[in-house]
């Protein structure tokens, strides 16, 4: 019953006008920033390296696909959750605000396969908007900019990896920013087992990114102690995965951070969503 | 044999007691009444019954398994519609019937869920989406979601809500179907109480959350004196062949030239024979019994 469900879930998914806005305006999003790097990227590479001047000659192809790519993520990582909570806060709450909650939860299915469902279909979109954003950014990237070595100012210093080297890097960046954005529709989902419409879940998270976005950045020495263990501060791991030597300690512990967020909040969706009257 | 058996259900939301110690069992081939007026506790009951809303008390009892412990396998029995029934606007009347169908314990073919829409009359509007349909096309298309699986027992809660007289027949008429054809149990909560008395068998009545009666339809009536509503002509001859020939029955005039009669036994042939032959001049005698009267003196309590 939970993959019938599941396959249920995709299909609303897919079906709903919403899902597509945020695929839309990705597409829109990264071909903008290429354009505008494919346009006038000299200026900007020469304003990143205009520190280093001094003391590196700098020769080649800087600005190529990988470059792109990399810029790319770094300016859109931080705008794909509010597109994926547009669809992920309103799988619970848009039942109950529709009234299909009550079709749904008479039905022999558990609320706790309801909920399971759901998540699952949630991941599977997540994972279609980190492909597409993955697809846009390198694949997209790479034939406009063409191939070349990748370098990346990070809190390591100055990086370059070979470009044979970036594949496997690419791929885990993908993977725990996928993962990142799951935490996201994990917790979106989650204010959607408590509220009756979608926009609150959907506020709600945002609000949340925000609030801790900025705990995390703030120099005060009173959240050093819950910084290490906020979400926010791990959805940038995936930048961990561009310095050389890469440090595993701190990719295995952000990864870790961000699967016991989505185990917790699920299983606080689970028991909300089980003990709910559902008197919509 | 009792398929449907609540035994002191009671619900509370915070301080608010919405249902207290209601009782009542449902019958196989039932057509079943579950009566009360607006804020009875009747949705509130059959919400706990479809384990929509958790009960803090008491028991129910599925085909003698209890619904608590073996929700999924009862529910895999049980088709239902809670006030309206609402459906995916986004999706046409056949994609949400195929996914409320594979979630419902029957994987159906298309052939199967053409033949549900067609048993109520939506042939032709299957790949129609279901934002353009009327309330009463959606409680149709609702009646075809409740039989996918095939149900032994069918909740209707207020089917005809916001219908049209229209409407409320064709509802009416696929109540009787499921019933006649397919042989289905159906509990029926309505405050249409007209309906219940054409459509229902037995029935309960439930008022403030409580238990008031419960028992035959037909029985519960013929406890109930049988009222007249009489229109004449001549007034004087009218009261006075009362007088004469039926002492026992209670009269009074409602407004000029019609009266209220109240009988305890049926002897509405016999006073209209005497009326006519007085020359009362007897427009019209309209029978007055019915469960408004009954609901009425019942909730009074």
């Amino acid at each position: 019953m939970l993959w019938k469900n599941t396959r249920n879930e995709w299909i609303k998914i897919t079906s709903k006008i919403r899902s597509y806005l945020g695929i839309g305006a990705l597409t829109v999003l990264v071909v903008v920033v290429q354009v505008a790097l494919k346009a006038d990227g000299g200026s900007f590479i020469s304003y990143v390296t205009a520190s280093f001047e001094q003391t590196l000659s700098f020769n080649g192809k800087i600005l190529n696909g990988n470059l792109v790519a990399f810029i790319v993520l770094q300016m859109l990582i931080v705008h794909v959750p509010l597109l994926i909570a547009l669809v992920t806060g309103d799988l619970l709450s848009g039942e109950e605000a529709a009234g299909t909650i009550r079709m749904l939860a008479t039905k022999p299915i558990s609320r706790t396969q309801i909920v399971l469902s759901k998540w699952i279909a949630a991941a599977l979109y997540t994972f279609v908007m980190t492909a597409w954003l993955a697809f846009l950014s390198l694949v997209v990237g790479k034939f406009i900019f063409g191939e070349g070595d990748l370098i990346v100012l990070n809190s390591s210093g100055l990086n370059i990896i070979a470009s044979d080297d970036l594949p496997w890097r690419f791929a885990l960046s993908m993977l725990i920013a996928f993962l990142a954005l799951l935490t996201v529709s994990t917790l979106s989902l989650c204010f959607s087992a408590f509220a009756k419409n979608s926009v609150g879940p959907i506020v709600a998270t945002m609000a949340v990114i925000i609030l801790f976005t900025i705990i995390g950045t703030l120099d005060v020495t009173v959240f050093d102690a819950i910084k290490p263990y906020m979400f926010t501060t791990h959805m940038a791991a995936w930048r961990s995965v561009f310095e050389v030597p890469l440090p595993w300690d701190a990719v295995w512990e952000s990864i870790v951070v961000l699967l016991v967020h989505i185990v917790v909040l699920l299983g606080i969706t689970i028991l909300r969503f089980n003990k709910k009257d559902i008197t919509s | 044999m009792a398929l449907i058996s609540v035994s002191n259900l009671s619900k509370s939301f915070g301080n608010f007691k919405a249902v207290k110690n209601v009782s009542f069992e449902v019958r196989e081939g039932d057509v079943f009444g579950f009566l009360g007026p607006n804020g009875a506790g009747k949705s509130t009951t059959i919400r706990c019954l479809l384990s929509l809303i958790k009960p803090s008390g008491g028991e129910i009892e599925f085909f003698n398994q209890n619904l608590a412990s073996n929700r999924n396998a009862v529910l895999s029995k049980v088709g239902c519609i809670i006030e309206k029934p609402d459906f995916y606007k986004y999706l046409s009347a056949y994609k949400n019937l195929e996914i409320f169908g594979r979630i419902s314990g029957k994987d159906l073919s298309k052939m199967e869920i053409y033949k549900f829409l067609d048993f109520v009359g939506l042939t032709g509007r299957e790949k129609d989406k279901v934002s353009g349909f009327s309330h009463g096309m959606k409680q149709r298309l609702g009646i075809a979601q409740t039989l996918m699986h095939d149900p032994d027992i069918i909740i209707l809660d207020e089917p005809t809500t916001g219908l049209d007289p229209q409407g409320i027949i064709e509802v009416r008429n696929l109540i009787l179907r499921l019933r006649d054809e397919q042989n289905k149990t159906v509990l029926l909560s309505s405050h249409q109480l007209s309906e219940i008395e054409i459509i229902a068998n037995r029935m309960v009545i439930i008022n403030k959350g409580e238990t008031i009666v419960e028992g035959s339809v037909q029985e519960l009536l013929e406890k109930q004196s049988l009222n007249l509503q009489i229109n004449v002509m001549n007034e004087s001859i009218f009261e006075s062949t009362l007088l004469q020939s039926f002492p026992e029955l209670k009269y009074h005039k409602v407004y000029p030239h019609n009266y209220h009669v109240e009988m305890v036994s049926d002897t509405s042939a016999q006073l209209n024979e005497k009326l006519v032959n007085a020359g009362a001049g007897v427009k019209s005698i309209v029978p007055k019994r019915s469960l408004e009267d009954f609901f009425i003196k019942m909730t009074e309590k």
